[in-house]
């Protein structure tokens, strides 16, 4: 087990290491950069003997090799920089946007778990024919509603319309409540259909039918043989929603003004702010790195036989 | 009394003596209802984007100025009326005959929020920076200040600026935005540390005490504030507690959070919204930015639109009434000239701006360029393609650029309009080549505004030979250059102004730029919302603000 970890450990430093030289590679492609596109800019009506001092503070004007040397040694200092656009270091960027994404993030997640398993449990135990159909059709819907739509509507129902919570300034709860549900109704709708189908799947395996034929309950039937089964790939494709979840909030945090990575990441983009986005590329691969480590180290605990073949490598 | 000393020495009926008796009667109550402020309170302000880096040179951007507009002083107030400029923290000032010496009288007492003294000193320690630079910090030159050679502390309240050459617009310089003062604290922070609005210590009537970086920030009013500029109505302390300004980058929520209550003041607000807020009594405010119109500006070393015919041609073909009736509302008047019909030294040339299209075929036809099979015009076996990247802080830019595609493709001349990533536009747009067309628009409140956009070696909108525009071939304009550099120059204010009239006269008859509209910076607010006022080009002042009660 221990070799197992290390093993892993040490792919995830290879997988940050290439992401990382990728991110610095392809930022350095793409026309003009940070430094460019905030001192260039009409508003700053530099000259250019202006802006090329500016570049040589930078360091703008060394070889490639010489900038991608000093961005690694300053990232492993954990040194990560200024954002040029915004004229503050990255550290208090992150530290500023990086919480709130989280939290959002994770309960999105639980509430979306807690709606897809409400979803799969009510269809398999409901005995009306139309309520199953009804219910089973509904991720089809969660899936094709725009989040940008879904988080408008929300607004302007429960906050402008109903007055029920506040928008613009919102207690910390209250902040929560409608960038939640936004997100995590499309979240849950992947979520929901996997599960669904491998349900009905393993309803039709041999030893359901015979559990039920020595007199177990529907529901019982349900909860221990069919869900242990069912939930397998389902946890496969939890692990890469959540992975989305850290930096794809950006419709929301736009549409509620929230602070987050989302946003950052957005900014950042447009300006080419290469710092910023380095330290978000990173952070994102350790986030995605982790949750795959965990989504396959609970495979064994949830399904035994898979353990064996852990031990075995 | 009122009443008998108006109708002393007239002839009125008696029913209008009853009528102003009762007027007279009901007037002191009316107007201590309307007029006396209200002391205290939160106003909630809505910001569509964050600010960026808040070194006053740099607070050009309008996010930037709403926020450095309540937290810094500058040494002169322009008069948004008048546009004269008035003393605030200079109390007095005077200018030798060629502009190159310039000397303040500092209004004693002023403080910055840190506790140090807005001197003589402080002042000139702001504008060496402001006008030199500071490359170990970072720090770049303003825009708005040309030709600085340096500052001289002659006591503690005087300060005498000195330039290398006339340097006219210095005054109206430091007036604006760009030229808010700061605590040597600040200035000794380097650039990259500038975008954190805490660390900005001002002399202005708030103070932000906390910042949520990309979100919100509070704007505390400080109660010792007592040098506002002299000649407003209001003085002392700013009515207001504090403004919260949030970031809420969605048009929808802005708008509908004001007309639910939960804020009273946004900025930004699109024409189509207009009516939205109209119709539930709220106020749309369409402040002027008084500078260069809207425009769309040729780049004529382009060899497509390097023929005075061709860009005439489509200045004709452009129907600018058409532009701003289908995609604006009245707050966005049709331009008539380079410049705001608010700008100073502005001259009406409608008559030079007219919509023609049969006029603009006919040139067309002159200048060689025939009706191909595709309804393109071509010459030579080039086809007339022309491309424009579209601009973010525009309103409704993409949609503007569009129209006048759809006006120029009846006349068989394609415009492509191109969204583009930042580095990709902010590349391309020093390349005549690849941008032969571009948006174009600044506001600030001096006839310099013109030299600013049209100079090569400052914004260098129509991409003249220079430095700065390295793949430029050929095109340089002296007859422009020389009457821009004689704008920059000139003390005689009427003379100045002659020159304005005359460059306006000039960019239009060469045809290097389309103005199309007049545009205001719209903001909407609640009507509990009193003395909302803005600065000399349209970024919002609360100052005077209070909140009527509910």
């Amino acid at each position: 087990m221990t070799r197992y970890l290390l093993g892993r450990v040490g792919q995830a430093l290879v997988v940050l290491a290439i992401t990382f030289t990728a991110a610095f590679l392809l930022l350095q492609v793409l026309p003009g950069d940070a430094i460019m596109i905030k001192f260039m800019s009409p508003e700053m009506a530099l000259t250019p003997a202006q802006i090329a001092e500016i570049r040589a503070s930078y360091g703008a004007d060394l070889p490639l090799w010489q900038r991608y040397l000093t961005t690694v040694g300053n990232f492993l200092t954990g040194n990560f920089g200024y954002s040029i656009q915004a004229g503050v270091p990255v550290s208090q960027q992150l530290a500023t946007n990086l919480p709130p994404t989280l939290l959002l993030a994770s309960l999105a997640f639980v509430a979306a778990v807690v709606l897809t398993i409400v979803l799969a449990a009510l269809s398999n135990l409901t005995g009306m024919g139309w309520l199953r159909a009804g219910l089973q059709s509904l991720p089809s819907l969660f899936i094709s509603v725009p989040v940008f739509w879904l988080g408008i509507m929300l607004i302007q129902v429960f906050s402008f319309q109903l007055g029920l919570v506040s928008v613009i300034s919102p207690g910390p709860v209250e902040k929560l409540i409608l960038p939640v549900a936004t997100l995590a109704i499309p979240i849950s709708a992947p979520l929901a259909q996997i599960l669904m189908r491998n349900i009905d799947e393993v309803l039709t395996q041999p030893f359901v039918a015979v559990a039920r034929s020595k007199g177990a309950s529907r529901s019982w039937v349900l909860w221990k043989h069919v869900a242990r089964n069912a939930v397998l790939p389902t946890l496969t494709i939890a692990g890469v929603l959540f992975g989305e979840l850290l930096a794809g909030a950006v419709v929301t945090e736009a549409v509620y003004g929230l602070s987050g990575l989302g946003g950052l990441t957005y900014q950042a983009v447009g300006n080419h702010d290469t710092a910023v986005l380095q330290a978000i590329v990173v952070i994102s691969a350790v986030a995605f790195v982790t949750i795959n480590l965990i989504v396959d180290l609970l495979y064994p605990v949830l399904d035994p036989r898979l353990g064996r073949k852990v031990a075995a490598t | 009394m009122a009443v008998v000393s108006i109708s002393k020495g007239t002839v009125v009926s008696l029913t209008r003596v009853v009528k102003l008796a009762l007027l007279a009667m009901s007037l002191p109550v009316g107007v201590a209802l309307a007029q006396a402020p209200v002391r205290g309170g939160t106003l909630i302000y809505l910001e569509q984007q964050a600010h960026t880096n808040l070194y006053p040179p740099a607070g050009g951007f309008y996010p930037n100025g709403g926020v450095l507009n309540q937290i810094t002083d500058k040494l002169t107030y322009q008069n948004p009326k008048t546009l004269e400029i008035e003393p605030w923290i200079a109390e007095s000032w005077t200018v030798n005959a060629d502009a190159t010496e310039y000397v303040f009288k500092i209004r004693p007492g002023v403080t910055f929020s840190d506790g140090t003294p807005l001197d003589a000193a402080a002042v000139a320690k702001n504008f060496d920076i402001y006008g030199l630079g500071n490359k170990e910090l970072k720090h770049p030159v303003s825009e708005v200040i040309t030709n600085y050679k340096a500052s001289e502390v002659i006591d503690p309240l005087t300060v005498k600026f000195t330039f290398t050459k006339p340097s006219v617009g210095f005054l109206q310089g430091t007036s604006v935005i760009g030229s808010g003062l700061v605590s040597l604290k600040t200035l000794a922070l380097p650039f990259d540390a500038l975008g954190d609005a805490t660390k900005i210590v001002g002399s202005g009537p708030f103070v932000v005490t906390s910042e949520t970086l990309g979100r919100e920030l509070t704007m505390t009013a400080r109660k010792d504030y007592a040098w506002g500029p002299k000649k407003l109505a209001h003085q002392g302390r700013a009515n207001l507690d504090s403004i919260k300004y949030v970031v809420t980058p969605e048009d929808s929520v802005r708008i509908g959070a004001l007309l639910a209550g939960q804020a009273q003041v946004i900025r930004q607000v699109q024409a189509y919204d207009e009516k939205q807020v109209l119709s539930k009594n709220y106020l749309i405010y369409a402040a002027p930015t008084r500078g260069v119109n809207n425009s769309v500006v040729f780049r004529p070393d382009n060899p497509l639109v390097a023929d005075l015919k061709v860009r005439q041609a489509l200045l004709h073909g452009t129907n600018a009434k058409e532009i701003v009736s289908t995609l604006f509302s009245a707050n966005y008047p049709q331009a008539k000239s380079i410049i705001a019909s608010t700008a100073q030294g502005y001259v009406d040339l409608s008559p030079k701006l007219t919509y023609d299209p049969a006029k603009a075929a006919k040139l067309l036809d002159e200048a060689g360029w025939t009706v191909g099979p595709k309804g393109l015009r071509q010459k030579d076996g080039k086809e007339m393609v022309l491309t424009a990247y579209e601009s973010l802080p525009q309103p409704q830019n993409k949609e503007t650029l569009q129209l006048v595609a759809q006006q120029w493709g009846k006349l068989g001349v394609k415009l492509i309009v191109l969204a583009g990533d930042a580095g990709s536009r902010v590349v391309d747009n020093l390349d005549p080549a690849k941008t032969p067309v571009s948006p174009a628009m600044v506001g600030r409140a001096d006839p310099d505004v013109i030299r600013s956009q049209y100079y090569p070696t400052t914004r260098n909108v129509l991409l003249q030979k220079s430095p700065l525009a390295p793949r430029v071939q050929t095109f340089v304009d002296d007859k422009l250059n020389g009457l821009l550099e004689a704008i920059a120059a000139e003390t005689d204010q009427a003379k100045r102004m002659a020159l304005v009239g005359e460059v306006q006269n000039y960019v239009i008859d060469q045809a290097y730029t389309i103005p199309i509209f007049e545009e205001p910076q719209a903001f909407a607010a609640s009507p509990r919302l009193k003395d909302f006022t803005f600065e000399a080009v349209g970024r919002p002042s609360f100052y005077a603000a209070w909140l009527a009660q509910k």
